[in-house]
């Protein structure tokens, strides 16, 4: 039978089988290798047990410790607000015309301000603010229809336009095409194109347009076309233009106005951060005091 | 672990490997790695521990590595991400110059200066130590020198961490839980892998795990300098009693040296093992150059010591050139400087020095970004004026600059102003530079009406020194206006 004999020549045992003359040594797996492959199999067993690991017919075995990854970013999100709650609530501690005063507050502020920017406005206003013609204002330039201090904008934000909020902007250009002929839109229009050019200062009066201007538009607009910001009215002599500003596109806002609504956010995002947002779009470079 | 050491027919009466510590042994080579052993595990240890004043909003640690304000300090030198250029010629110059000294006289680094050869000499200096005080086999001994390791390893874990914290605050820190994960990460993994790599691994490294031993044959060539047994002199090898070669014995030993040798004489090798026993890699050099063999030359220490006691010359074992064997002098070859290759890893070494010394002497104290915001291009304000928006960043590594004034060149009556301020802006910018020795803000440059320039216009940012008006940098950029 087996006679497990030494090599001479290696100094290792034999498997103590001899095939036709042919006796092989005995290199069995070391120890440790052994030791650790059964190690990594309890360990792997009681992460099994732990951890959810295996399909069963309906669902899956969830784990004794209950983890699920929508769970630990919970718990990471309640963190991340945990660290950022002494901002935050030194964010909220100061009258909101103070917090870009203050160089630390104002950074947290706009920091935290473009990142809620850029999910929750720039899909209408762009990333760089820059609003689009003819569909949403501009954020970077000083005309604001409804006011550019910080209180203006916060209070935007937080009650949005033209919608069902409460306290949201409202207001309504007359639909002009029901009012005044086709005739007179196309003279107010073309009285309305002069208000931005100085140099028609002296001989606009003279116009046909002037007396329906006054009679029409001089109410929310102004006399000079300054416009109105309790009523969200534009200017109209800046040559800025949110539809446009080619005589068709006056002559079409006069006859069927257009009339921006923006939601309520409010009630959505919270008034920390209704507070970042109107810090971070008063530090872009429109902002009035 | 036994394997089988080799396949071939062994040499007949070879040593039995040797079992724990190499032997102590005294002489010069035990001396220059001594003082090298204590040298370099000072350096390790103090370098944390000294100090640089830099002020106050800086760190005071002479040499850190700060991993959070993705900085390192040297002292007066202060090393950004962008500076890792230099870390290249640093790799460079440490590379020619581990060839060229290899290339002049072997294995030098493995045996006196690598970080696993310091580290195991100190823990074998702790077993001998502890064995000389309480016996070999002793339970008490073996503990005493196991938790001696652990020390030594915990310190090593802990200097290097020191390298990354602030020295001075990290051992309470450590204690009381309140430091940095990546320390006590740091702390541990360096404290296990010192006591594995010193502890337990030592030879082992060198022979198995170490990639250098294998291209250092590459390396060296027959006027390299290595550690030879003079097998001309040594051989046949004997018990001391047996009578010496004549031609070794003779007093006109350059006449005899070609004479045949006698019969049932032996050389001068009396074949005592010590030059084994006292080997760190446990190799035998009598056997001729090796993988095995680090260069450290305790071996010939151990043999010159035989070679007094049997009133000998000494120098059967000795740093000499390969071709020693065919030149059968009692005189060891020098280092051959001149020669091409190592002239080649010298010319290497000074073209990396001479790159570390172009690279610092050209190192930026300061970096501005200019980022035009580009969307859009333009602003058109209500007084018809074009205004360009920038987002700028500065840092700098300068002594004190607590404030920094910009203006722009190319654009004519221009303003500038923060987005963080209101109004109409002025020809010139200052703005505050924080403690971390960084300014960052919008900033936004209005053109007035009648100047607006049509399409794109080359402008230049000057940034100056508020206190002193000079200039600290410049940074091209484009102001759009509207039209092409």
């Amino acid at each position: 039978m087996a006679v497990r004999e030494r090599d001479p020549l290696t100094g290792y045992l034999t498997t103590g089988h001899e095939w036709d003359g042919i006796k092989e040594l005995s290199t069995p797996i070391p120890h440790w290798w052994v030791s650790v492959f059964i190690a990594s199999c309890v360990v792997a067993v009681i992460y099994m047990w732990l951890y959810p690991s295996f399909a069963i017919t309906e669902g899956y075995f969830p784990g004794t410790l209950g983890w699920t990854s929508r769970g630990q970013l919970k718990e990471e999100v309640v963190d991340a607000r945990a660290a950022q709650a002494q901002w935050r609530q030194r964010l909220m501690a100061v009258p909101l015309d103070q917090v870009e005063q203050n160089d630390d507050l104002r950074r947290f502020a706009v920091t935290g301000g473009r990142a809620i920017f850029n999910e929750n406005c720039a899909p209408c206003h762009g990333v760089g603010a820059g609003g689009q013609i003819g569909q949403f204002p501009s954020l970077l330039d000083d005309d604001w229809i409804w006011g550019g201090t910080l209180a203006d904008i916060a209070q935007t934000v937080q009650h949005g336009i033209r919608n069902d909020d409460a306290d949201s902007r409202q207001s309504m250009m007359p639909t002009f095409g029901d009012m005044l002929s086709a005739r007179e839109i196309d003279q107010v229009a073309d009285y309305v194109l002069t208000l931005s050019k100085p140099a028609d200062d002296t001989s606009r009066a003279a116009m046909p347009g002037a007396a329906i201007f006054a009679q029409n538009c001089v109410a929310c607009h102004g006399a000079t076309g300054d416009g109105n910001r309790e009523m969200g009215a534009p200017r109209l002599n800046d040559g800025i233009w949110l539809y446009g500003g080619g005589k068709a596109a006056i002559v079409r806002q006069i006859t069927h106005p257009r009339m921006g609504m923006m939601p309520a956010f409010g009630a959505k995002l919270g008034e920390e951060a209704v507070r970042m947002l109107a810090v971070y779009v008063h530090t872009l470079g429109g902002g009035e005091r | 672990m036994t394997g089988p050491a080799t396949l071939t027919a062994p040499r007949a009466a070879r040593p039995v490997p040797r079992r724990g510590v190499p032997q102590a042994v005294q002489g010069r080579y035990r001396r220059i790695k001594t003082l090298l052993t204590v040298g370099l595990l000072a350096l390790f240890f103090v370098t944390p521990w000294l100090r640089f004043d830099r002020g106050e909003s800086l760190p005071g640690q002479a040499v850190l590595f700060d991993v959070a304000g993705r900085r390192m300090f040297a002292f007066a030198l202060e090393f950004w991400p962008q500076d890792l250029p230099l870390a290249v010629g640093v790799l460079v110059l440490a590379a020619c110059g581990l060839f060229y000294a290899t290339t002049l006289a072997g294995r030098v680094w493995c045996g006196f200066a690598c970080p696993q050869t310091v580290w195991s000499d100190l823990y074998f200096a702790v077993e001998r130590w502890t064995e000389r005080l309480t016996g070999r086999d002793s339970p008490l001994g073996r503990s005493v020198r196991s938790a001696l390791w652990i020390a030594i390893a915990v310190v090593t874990g802990f200097g290097f961490t020191a390298y990354f914290v602030d020295v001075t605050t990290l051992p309470l820190r450590l204690v009381s839980g309140t430091a940095p994960l990546g320390a006590y990460v740091t702390v541990g993994l360096l404290t296990l892998t010192t006591w594995l790599l010193a502890a337990y691994a030592r030879e082992r490294v060198c022979l198995h795990m170490c990639p250098w031993p294998r291209f250092q044959a590459a390396l060296l060539d027959r006027h390299s300098l290595v550690v030879t047994y003079q097998a001309w002199r040594g051989e046949p090898r004997g018990r001391k009693r047996v009578p010496l070669r004549p031609d070794l014995a003779a007093p006109s030993l350059e006449q005899l040296v070609n004479s045949a040798t006698a019969e049932g004489t032996r050389g001068d090798c009396i074949d005592c093992t010590r030059c084994v026993t006292v080997c760190p890699t446990g190799v035998d050099i009598r056997d001729g150059l090796q993988m095995g063999c680090i260069g450290c030359g305790l071996c010939i220490d151990a043999c010159d010591d035989v070679m007094t006691r049997i009133d000998r010359p000494a120098g059967l074992i000795r740093f000499d050139t390969e071709s020693a064997e065919a030149r059968r002098s009692f005189t060891p070859a020098r280092i051959t400087w001149l020669r091409p290759k190592a002239m080649l890893f010298a010319t290497a070494c000074l073209l990396a020095l001479g790159g570390i010394g172009y690279g610092m002497s050209h190192l930026a104290s300061v970096t501005i970004d200019i980022d035009p915001q580009r969307n859009p291009p333009f602003v058109r304000l209500t007084d018809g004026s074009v205004r360009n928006d920038y987002v700028f960043r500065l840092a700098h590594r300068r002594g004190h600059l607590p404030a920094v004034t910009l203006s722009v060149e190319g654009l004519p009556a221009a303003t500038l102003r923060a987005g963080s301020q209101e109004g109409a802006g002025a020809s010139t910018l200052t703005l505050p530079v924080d403690a971390d020795r960084t300014a960052g803000d919008r900033l936004l440059i209005t053109v007035p009406k009648g100047n607006v320039p049509s399409g794109r216009t080359p402008v230049t940012f000057v940034f100056t020194d508020p206190a002193t008006g000079a200039r600290i940098g410049t940074v091209d950029s484009y102001f759009w206006g509207p039209g092409a």
